[in-house]
């Protein structure tokens, strides 16, 4: 094989290897107590949840909303997602809880 | 899993792109090259692949069974102007105007001359500029909500009819590739998108006692997709609108209700 076919190959091994190391992080764990007591809506800020709460993993919409998800410990390996949605000023907007389920990936 | 099916096919058009490149620099002089300059514009469809669309939802009807069958288009790019839009089905002598509602929406007339005529759909937009995808709606739903049958019927539909624009020709290739008609409808990794009226918050299925919120990796294409990336998805600017439903778990009948709560309560202004 030449080294000119076998470039394509060695990409795609590459590529596939980045698959492999790079997953999706997901949401940083929290206790279900100190989420309730940490987010309150129309009053807790950004600046606020990244200190008490930690970054998490965050979609930032073209909007200015923001979706931060939390997970807090459900026992049995398992986890309820604590979601909140942030306004473009910066401020919790709403909150929600659920579902329960193993780890995101 | 919709991030490492995203993974494998962003690998596979890295692996592709390099053999592009490589065949760009031919070493043997005796080899002929052949230049591709133009692909079809994603935005034009197959009236023929449209037609059969049309006709899997006679087929598979029973899926919602009170509801008819229209198609919608869609913004994909941000500058696109979704107000006046005009159609037609142009073939080589043939060209047959198609009424578009405010909404977007329209039903395609059935016409003879143009399946024989291999006639395309054309929007006087943009290449990549919008996307379209079936709408199937049962009347009657309780307001906000709608039917998992009817959203079955919906991808479907859709992906017989090949409405999903993807920008790459490349990406488009190998999504069909990956996931065949039927797959892409019965299968936790079909990843059909739908977009909601409004931007939304959370996702709840609805059948008789059983109520579940959907995983937050349901919203907004899975959540992980990087912004380099959205182009490649015919969600580009409709993130905030995007949902997968389970649609290949049998567990949720057809009737299954499903609901939404927006990120604003309020409906957003009309212009």
């Amino acid at each position: 094989m030449s080294a000119r076919a076998l470039f394509p190959a060695l990409a795609l091994l590459a590529a596939l290897a980045g698959c492999a190391t790079s997953p999706v992080p997901p949401g940083t764990q929290v206790p279900a107590e100190r989420l309730a007591a940490s987010v309150v809506p129309g009053t807790t800020t950004r600046a606020e949840l990244l200190a008490t709460l930690g970054a998490t993993k965050t979609v930032v919409f073209d909007s200015g909303y923001e979706a931060w998800l939390y997970q807090s410990p459900a026992g049995n390996g398992r986890f309820t997602e604590f979601v909140i949605l942030l306004n473009p000023q910066g401020v919790v907007a709403k909150t929600r809880q659920g579902p329960t389920s193993t780890p995101a990936p | 899993m919709h991030t490492h099916l995203r993974c494998l096919l962003l690998a596979f058009a890295a692996a592709a792109s390099a053999a592009a490149n490589a065949q760009d620099t031919p070493s043997d002089p005796a080899v002929a090259t052949v230049k591709v300059s133009t692909t079809r514009d994603p935005v034009d469809k197959s009236y023929r692949k449209m037609i059969k669309g049309m006709e899997r939802f006679e087929r598979e009807h029973a899926y919602a069974p009170a509801a008819s069958l229209r198609f919608q288009l869609l913004p994909r790019t941000p500058d696109v102007n979704m107000q006046g839009i005009t159609l037609r089905v142009a073939g080589d002598t043939l060209s047959v105007k198609v009424p578009v509602e405010p909404d977007n929406s329209f039903v395609l007339p059935r016409n003879e001359q143009a399946l024989r005529e291999d006639a395309a759909v054309l929007a006087n937009r943009k290449t990549t500029s919008m996307t379209w995808r079936a709408t199937i709606v049962t009347p009657g739903l309780p307001a906000g909500t709608r039917r998992l049958g009817d959203m079955r019927l919906e991808c479907r539909v859709g992906v017989e009819a090949g409405l999903v624009s993807n920008s790459s020709p490349l990406f488009g290739w190998l999504s069909n590739a990956l996931t065949g008609a039927d797959d892409v409808c019965t299968s936790p990794n079909g990843n059909y998108l739908f977009f909601a009226e409004r931007p939304v918050f959370a996702v709840r299925l609805r059948a008789g006692a059983r109520s579940e919120v959907l995983p937050f990796h349901f919203l907004y294409a899975g959540g992980g997709l990087p912004r380099e990336e959205l182009p490649f998805c015919d969600c580009q600017v409709l993130l905030d609108r995007t949902y997968y439903v389970p649609l290949w778990d049998t567990s949720w009948p057809d009737d299954t209700l499903v609901e939404f709560e927006y990120m604003s309560d309020l409906p957003e202004a009309q212009p």
